[in-house]
């Protein structure tokens, strides 16, 4: 489950052993371990792929910064989620007024079965199916989009990067019970979302 | 199990995230109640499709900017 842990050469203990030791030459091997990851929570979390790559900058700096401070307890990815995350909510604090929304969790209630699942599963991809599933992700993405900030950031880490819920607490500075309340509520609300797209 | 309370659960319930016996009741519960099932279905159907997301390419020059900024930062 989740993406490819560490950089390409260095797994991810060895990168954790070295930070703690302060060891500067694994630098370059953390950008191209976690570039992509770190870059595809940004883009998923900011409006912009400018404001992305800000948040991408602003990471990997604080990251340097704050060498010291990292344990070594926890795993690198760990650890820079929770900077990104960081970032992430100064820049929504610079731009525009989000209003806090909430998900209840009644307003997502079944009100009849028989929807069929979304999306196709089982079969190998026939070009109709591989044009689906590509459709399906565009709806997916915009679906997330749409998901309120504290509910987006539980979903991208657990679902998408594959974080278990204490790594994501521990990114996001939650409890794991509140990180298992959002990861529902924005379950739900995607599941809904792309059962009236299919 | 009532269908109300299983709703509350049922991401755990995919996680792996339930104690023993509320997970043997909830499997119980899915295994006789029809529009239970779908739903469960659907909301897996959605989690597997997360997993599945490609992850976003990285815009080009942005791992050497970063590259060349930590340089400085260090001193290097």
């Amino acid at each position: 489950m989740g993406r490819a842990e560490g950089a390409p050469g260095h797994d991810d203990a060895a990168l954790a052993d070295a930070l703690r030791r302060g060891d500067r030459d694994l630098l370059p091997a953390l950008v191209d371990g976690y570039a992509s990851r770190i870059f595809g929570f940004a883009s998923r979390m900011c409006r912009s792929a400018e404001d992305a790559r800000d948040v991408v900058q602003e990471t990997f700096l604080a990251a340097v910064r704050s060498l010291k401070d990292f344990r070594g307890e926890g795993k690198v990815s760990t650890w820079l989620f929770r900077i990104a995350a960081n970032a992430c909510r100064k820049m929504r604090r610079r731009g525009k007024f989000e209003p806090e929304r909430h998900l209840p969790l009644d307003e997502f209630l079944p009100e009849e079965s028989g929807h069929r699942a979304p999306g196709p599963d089982g079969a190998a991809d026939t070009p109709e199916v591989a044009l689906l599933r590509s459709d399906l992700r565009e709806a997916l993405e915009a679906a997330i989009a749409d998901l309120p900030a504290p509910y987006r950031a539980v979903l991208i880490l657990r679902d998408v990067e594959g974080l278990s819920t204490e790594e994501t607490a521990e990114a996001l500075g939650l409890t794991p019970p509140t990180v298992k309340t959002r990861l529902h509520r924005a379950r739900l609300f995607l599941r809904q979302r792309l059962v009236e797209h299919t | 199990m009532e269908c109300r309370r299983l709703f509350a659960r049922l991401s755990e319930y995919l996680d792996g995230e339930l104690p023993a016996g509320i997970c043997d009741e909830l499997r119980a519960h899915l295994d006789g109640c029809r529009p239970c099932a779908a739903f469960a279905r659907e909301l897996e159907a959605t989690v597997d499709l997360c997993r599945s997301l490609p992850p976003r390419p990285v815009p080009p020059g942005l791992r050497r900017r970063l590259r060349a900024l930590l340089e400085r930062e260090t001193g290097r």
